[in-house]
């Protein structure tokens, strides 16, 4: 059998794609630093790096968060805080070893001055330290672990969405005001968003006096039928069930959980990812009473809630998720800091956020960055039957929660 | 073959000027693409060579980046300890599933190892307190060299470089030996080979492990990348998946095609992938395709003279 | 014992059920595999297709109309699948497994993303018929009827196929050609229209159970992935070509990914991998495998 051998057509190729791969960008990486600075077109112009899901299970919010930060730089001339906005849009993907790559290429090909975004909280942490490093700000517009503004925090990385812990402690309290007869039996996905959400509810439910019935942690990402998990209820003897899924997850549970008779006994809660956005369409009649707990709805009556929710379904048709309202805030506070800061280094934006105030005019209500992340008003929501569509009815203010 | 000692050595050189006169992302990108062929390299091993299509390859690739990652953030960044535990720990890894796989044959052994690889990716994604489950590793220190982290982009591509060079000279050292050829006649008639005295089993399972332990180094190489992150996903089927796909288009069994497979599949789907608006997998999906009509023996069968299918029976896959 | 029981009642029932939907899913990948040595790994999309076919005639909405007109529709759509699937995979014969794993894989991305840019990447519930998309009281605990309803289509499918394959002399040809495929074109069978037939059929029947399972699985992407997992198992446990091992097979995959998450839940991730690698290691050719097959 013969050796492998090369050949002149061969050699040619390889020659070939290492042209391809060089002529898209000459430059030197030894000398200077790690990476470029500022690459904005320089005077009244800002690049930024939207870093949002366009394939696999999470699409659905990267096109919510896409829509709720172009509506805001439509409503404001394309600009923000005085800057021409130039926006890069980065899919993220599915998981961090997608979304790691995607904000690293923004940071170092694109040479973003800022980025916003970020769907899965892996990413998000995977990510802090080139971030750091870069000396660019982040205002995250979902990722909600805890880490990101606690243990790992760093003066560029910022949020304008929520912290897993906040809708969960919030429920949890509330329930330990309402005492359900028999304790609660919890559930959620094992893993980081889940876990987080376990501990946050149990503090605050179990520190004001409630009881836990019982709990299970299913595979995530592999679980479509529940019913090996609900059957664990009924037995429990629990007076209420307090879960976090959300997306696919959130339309089978909620399904399962009407179709194996669970509805009607034992009353479902759960953290508002539960019952918002699409999931609630696919859900129907299953969501109906379904109380729970979120930093945003719809239904929240304030004047920029109003004008939101008018804007945002003349537009796309469709009502707002507080996933759009998130890259909205994003554009908000960016629009605030920008105003202020000296220029668009990084240092200058993050003192900036730091110096704004409580935020104003924002669809949530009012809100204020504490610990770079937000501190913020949980609304206790209840599905109802709207005009012809589903909505998160708000019951009532569960109170300002911060990380 | 002096001329293609020659184009090799040419090869090497421009590779090795690339961070002279290229910008730091586009030199990432290529050591990226480094990393990949040397998963794609090691994985010919097996499939090309030996004849055993394993979809479950990348295991051992995370199995390295795990083991160096973890060397490297809780003992000693400095080079090349965190490769060597990388090399160590996913030999160790291949040995101990390789001994279970290599009895299987052909479809059940592509099972088989699918079935492994998710094991084994399942498991990294559970053991959270270790691996940092689903979130992956991160905070993996730079690799140091004489006491110096390694931060400047070029200087981490040489790193990357001259082991991925040193990974792909083994394999083409064992490939062009006796060993290898021994390998080759399993492939092509098991049988007959246990009949000339040769034990296929120990050959086969020697293979795997020496692929495991290649891979491993490429995983140890990805690790040592700065700001490198090493996730679940990097274990899984979709990396297995990706690592066969740049086996085929290249060309199984040359050693080099799988080379220029891997910097292709990483070109379309890092570097082009994002413009495609997140449909990456359609491209690939047609990728797919086409390498088994169209590239019927990859790359390297196009740039063969001549067809080597003369004297080989049916694949033994 | 009895207690036992009466608690986990309601997994077992549900095993069933699901092991109805993986025995219509999985029959046609052994058959194909077994008879024509074929892997395909675009089995799950055509699930996939049926699934979105369901959501695509019941509209959201509860109908029999509906239903039966996605049944009908996903039926048709399967056997041209099958019938173009067996027209590609012909040039691959003789060339090895590896090429016809990389070709069926290559097609299932290609048709999850056209579904995907044609769908979108919501998640879609597709509701059972009237009349089944309530729950019944089975032993005190509530349960939809559309399940049950499920695991009684499984079992006439699994004697209508029974019936066939070892009564007729259609089905003798195809226990032939499982066993001895080289003996039956010698025996001067037009064996291309048989394995194109059983191609389409077996493809038609994934794409009628993903009509099927809709009611229980929906309609989304990834679940043409999580699906072809779950078929493998089944095929690799039962042995390639047979339906007894298919049924037997499916039964207890669908005991695994009920019962087992239900006592297990801490290693419900590993079981059906574990399963998987148990069967390849101790016994590859399944409880009902033929000695010819992917040797």
């Amino acid at each position: 059998m013969a050796q492998p051998v090369l050949s002149r057509r061969a050699a040619l190729g390889m020659v070939g794609l290492a042209g391809l791969a060089t002529a898209a960008g000459c430059g030197n990486s030894v000398g200077g630093g790690p990476s470029g600075g500022s690459g904005s077109s320089g005077g009244g112009a800002v690049k930024v790096g939207l870093v949002i899901p366009q394939d696999g299970v999470y699409t659905p919010l990267g096109v919510d968060l896409r829509n709720g930060w172009q509506l805001y730089l439509d409503q404001h001339e394309g600009k923000l805080g005085g800057y021409e906005v130039e926006t890069v849009i980065a899919d993220e993907g599915e998981g961090p070893d997608t979304g790691v790559p995607a904000i690293q290429g923004l940071i170092t090909r694109d040479n973003v001055d800022l980025l916003v975004g970020i769907v899965n909280s892996a990413s998000a942490l995977g990510s802090v330290e080139a971030i750091a490093a870069a000396k660019k700000v982040l205002v995250i517009a979902n990722a909600g672990a805890i880490a990101v503004t606690g243990q790992a925090r760093n003066p560029y990385v910022w949020r304008a969405s929520f912290t897993n812990a906040q809708a969960a402690f919030a429920m949890g309290e509330h329930l330990a005001g309402q005492q359900p007869e028999g304790g609660v039996y919890l559930m959620a996905p094992d893993y980081a968003a889940g876990q987080e959400t376990f501990v946050a509810f149990k503090e605050a439910y179990v520190g004001g006096g409630g009881t836990i019935a019982g709990e299970a942690l299913t595979p995530f990402g592999t679980t479509q039928d529940f019913q090996p998990f609900l059957s664990g209820i009924p037995g429990s003897g629990a007076g209420a069930t307090f879960v976090f899924y959300s997306g696919g997850e959130a339309v089978d549970y909620v399904t399962q959980y009407a179709e194996f008779g669970l509805k009607d006994t034992v009353p479902l809660y759960g953290s508002g990812f539960l019952t918002e956005g699409s999931v609630l369409e696919a859900q129907g009649e299953a969501a109906l009473g379904i109380q729970t707990a979120l930093h945003y709805s719809t239904e929240i009556d304030n004047a920029a809630n109003a004008d939101f929710v008018a804007a945002y379904s003349d537009a796309h048709g469709v009502l707002p998720t507080c996933f759009a309202v998130q890259t909205w805030d994003s554009a908000l506070v960016l629009d605030l800091a920008l105003a202020e800061a000296a220029d668009l280094s990084g240092d200058a934006i993050s003192d900036a956020l730091a110096g704004l105030g409580e935020i104003s005019g924002s669809p949530r209500g009012p809100w204020v960055f504490d610990g770079q992340t937000p501190k913020q008003i949980e609304y206790l929501r209840e599905v109802q039957q709207g005009d012809g569509v589903l909505i998160n009815a708000v019951v009532d203010e569960l109170g300002e929660y911060a990380q | 073959m002096p001329v293609a000692g020659l184009i090799a050595l040419g090869v090497l050189i421009l590779l090795a000027a690339v961070p002279l006169f290229v910008a730091p992302f586009q030199t990432s990108m290529l050591a990226r693409m480094l990393i990949f062929a040397l998963l794609a390299v090691s994985l010919d091993l097996l499939v090309g060579v030996t004849g055993l299509p394993s979809l479950g390859h990348a295991a051992y690739f995370g199995v390295g980046a795990y083991a160096a990652g973890l060397v490297a953030k809780h003992w000693t960044a400095a080079a090349p300890v965190p490769l060597l535990a990388a090399v160590g720990i996913s030999a160790l890894a291949a040995v101990a599933t390789g001994w279970l796989a290599v009895r299987s044959h052909g479809v059940f052994f592509l099972m088989l190892t699918l079935a492994i690889g998710e094991l084994i990716a399942q498991l990294a994604a559970s053991w959270s307190g270790v691996t940092g489950g689903d979130n992956g590793l991160s905070g993996i220190p730079a690799v140091e060299v004489a006491g110096q982290p390694l931060t400047l982009v070029g200087y981490v591509y040489w790193y990357v470089l001259l082991f991925a060079v040193v990974g792909f000279v083994v394999i083409w050292a064992v490939s062009r030996s006796p060993f290898g050829a021994a390998l080759r006649g399993i492939r092509d008639n098991e049988p007959r080979m246990r009949s000339l005295g040769y034990s296929p089993f120990r050959y086969k399972l020697t293979g795997f492990v020496l692929a495991g332990a290649v891979a491993g180094l490429a995983g140890g190489l990805f690790a040592s990348q700065q700001f490198s992150l090493v996730t679940p996903a990097d274990l899984g089927f979709t990396t297995s998946a990706l690592a066969l796909l740049a086996v085929a288009v290249g060309g199984a069994g040359s050693l080099w095609g799988p080379a220029i497979g891997a910097a292709l599949v990483v070109l379309v789907r890092d570097v082009y992938g994002p413009d495609l608006g997140g449909h990456g997998t359609l491209v690939l999906g047609a990728a797919f395709i086409m390498a088994v009509y169209v590239l019927r023996n990859g790359i390297a069968g196009l740039a063969m003279s001549r067809f080597r299918r003369s004297g080989r029976k049916e694949d033994a896959v | 014992m009895t207690g036992w029981l009466a608690e986990n009642f309601v997994s077992i029932l549900n095993g069933f059920a699901i092991g109805s939907l993986l025995f219509i899913l999985a029959v046609g990948l052994s058959l194909v595999f077994g008879m024509l040595d074929v892997l395909n790994l675009g089995h799950g999309a055509l699930y996939l297709i049926g699934a979105y076919v369901g959501y695509q005639f019941t509209g959201g909405v509860s109908s029999w109309t509906g239903f039966l007109t996605a049944l009908a529709v996903a039926a048709l759509f399967g056997l041209l699948a099958g019938l173009i699937l067996s027209v590609a995979t012909r040039p691959l014969v003789g060339r090895g497994h590896l090429d016809q794993a990389l070709l069926t894989l290559g097609v299932a991305l290609v048709v999850a993303e056209v579904i995907s840019i044609m769908f979108g990447d919501d998640v879609q519930n597709v509701p059972a018929p009237p009349g089944l998309d309530d729950s019944v009281q089975v032993l005190g605990n509530a349960y939809p009827a559309y399940r049950l309803a499920l695991i009684g289509v499984g079992a006439v499918l699994a004697i209508v196929v029974w019936l066939v394959i070892e009564k007729t002399s259609l089905g003798a040809l195809i226990r032939a050609s499982v066993s001895d495929r080289e003996m039956v074109s010698c025996l001067g069978v037009d064996d291309r229209k048989v394995k194109a037939g059983v191609f389409a059929f077996g493809s038609m029947l994934a794409a009628v159970a993903g009509v099927l399972g809709g009611p229980v699985y929906g309609a989304r992407t990834g679940l043409d992935e999580t699906v072809l997992l779950l078929a493998l198992v089944v095929v690799v446990i039962g042995g390639l070509g047979s339906v007894r091992g298919a049924l037997i097979g499916a039964l207890v995959i669908g005991q695994v990914e009920s019962l087992g998450r239900a006592l297990l839940p801490d290693f419900a991730s590993f079981l059906l991998f574990g399963a998987l690698a148990l069967v390849l290691v101790v016994a590859p050719r399944g409880l009902f495998g033929s000695k010819v097959g992917a040797a």
